[in-house]
């Protein structure tokens, strides 16, 4: 009886993936947690294509089956994503999981999840048929649940914006290590010649999928210093209204409070 | 049947390829120094190191480390790193209940074998995913740094 299959190559994964009902299974970290007895693995840890880090020009291309361990040892890899990959549980764990079995197990509270939210982030989705690009701010849907289909199989993470240096990250969690977020904030600034040319803000573990509205963030955008400062006021009330938390292990009343705090001080942070 | 090596001596499996290397390890091959305590990576106890690096063996399944090289405590506990690692946690005190510490000296393994000279914080990541309920931790960090400092030239 076959009860487990293990490719070796990015297309034969997707041949089995398209004729069998199989659990992808990357670093597993997560889904033996779980661990179903009945489970019937394609384990993807022998995929060439899923385990490489590149960077090209402007972006970086980290392969869905890298590992977070992999990830911190990367010298292509940005700081502001190296930081949250610190965050990961703890080593044992960043040995195993993977950036794309945690992208694809649709948790809120991914730490690196957050961070590639304000990267500009796209991720490459492959089937035996075809393939597509996706906008990370399009690949959740609801907790737990993304646009992933079942003969899918994510293989590279996209950053497009590898221009990050001027960053803000913070993780409220209850201890330093295999913390689970309460509140994650992730942003990214420039400033050129007193003009704001990028803001990108993301918040996790506040909703069933990581909240960004680049919609509210477009209001400094383009904007001086100055001018910032003035729409100051709107912008912050704007995401008072937009923000409204999840209770979970804390109150969602503490959950806004430290979202519009670190708001606030990440715009200080920038002189706005 | 699942072929790899354990504690550097190659054996097979009959396991299924979706269980729990924990399980294996302690039900079929009898290696009980590989310790149950949370079964979702949470406490370390059953790290085992995989192809040199630290892994929860609650998180790995059978499937996952076909050809693999696994070392348990059992295994490491003949070399002359454990010597001096084991020396160093009786000297301070180290070990209390002992449940973690299958874990606490396989970690601080991998910590060393990284980097011979860790500092205190490298110590403390190091030892990160690995809970000890007895010793507060500071006797832990503190015989990692008598290895480092007894055993060198081993790492």
């Amino acid at each position: 009886m076959v009860n487990n299959y293990h490719p070796s190559s990015l297309k034969d994964a997707l041949d089995i993936l398209a004729k069998e009902s199989v659990t992808p299974y990357a670093g597993g970290t997560d889904l033996m947690v779980e661990h179903n007895q009945d489970a019937k693995y394609m384990f993807l840890d022998r995929i060439p294509e899923l385990g490489k880090i590149v960077k090209e020009d402007s972006k970086l291309r980290i392969g869905a089956g890298c590992t977070y361990t992999q990830v911190l040892e990367s010298d292509a890899i940005p700081e502001l994503l190296k930081k949250a990959t610190i965050e990961v549980a703890a080593p044992a764990i960043r040995n195993m999981g993977t950036v794309g079995g945690n992208l694809c197990n649709g948790s809120p509270k991914a730490d690196f999840g957050l961070v590639l939210f304000v990267a500009d982030t796209t991720l490459r989705l492959a089937s035996a048929k075809s393939e597509r690009i996706v906008p990370i701010s399009e690949f959740y849907i609801d907790r737990g649940k993304t646009v992933l289909k079942k003969d899918e199989l994510m293989v590279e993470i996209i950053v497009n914006d590898i221009n990050l240096a001027n960053f803000y990250y913070m993780k409220v969690g209850e201890r330093n290590a295999l913390a689970i977020s309460r509140v994650a904030f992730a942003a990214v600034c420039d400033i050129k010649h007193n003009k704001i040319t990028k803001l990108r803000t993301a918040f996790g573990a506040i909703d069933r999928t990581i909240f960004q509205r680049n919609d509210i963030d477009a209001m400094l955008i383009d904007k001086t210093t100055e001018e910032a400062k003035e729409l100051k006021a709107d912008y912050l009330k704007a995401y008072d209204e937009a923000i409204n938390p999840i209770r979970g292990r804390v109150s969602a009343e503490y959950r806004k409070d430290v979202c519009m705090n670190l708001l606030d001080d990440f715009l200080e942070t920038n002189g706005i | 049947m699942i072929e790899f090596v354990l504690n550097n001596k190659n054996v097979q499996s009959n396991a299924k390829y979706n269980e729990r290397l924990l399980d294996v390890l302690r039900d079929e091959f009898r290696l009980t120094g590989v310790k149950c305590g949370c079964k979702e990576g949470e406490c370390g106890a059953c790290s085992v190191i995989l192809d040199g690096k630290l892994v929860n063996s609650c998180l790995v399944a059978m499937g996952r480390i076909e050809g693999r090289n696994v070392l348990t405590i059992e295994g490491y506990s003949e070399t002359k790193k454990f010597e001096v690692l084991s020396e160093a946690y009786s000297a301070v005190g180290a070990v209390q209940c002992g449940f973690c510490t299958p874990g606490m000296i396989l970690a601080s393994e991998c910590i060393l074998a990284s980097n011979p000279n860790p500092t205190e914080n490298d110590i403390r990541v190091g030892i990160s995913g690995n809970l000890c309920r007895c010793t507060g931790y500071n006797a832990i960090v503190e015989a990692v740094k008598i290895a480092a400092k007894e055993g060198k030239g081993l790492w």
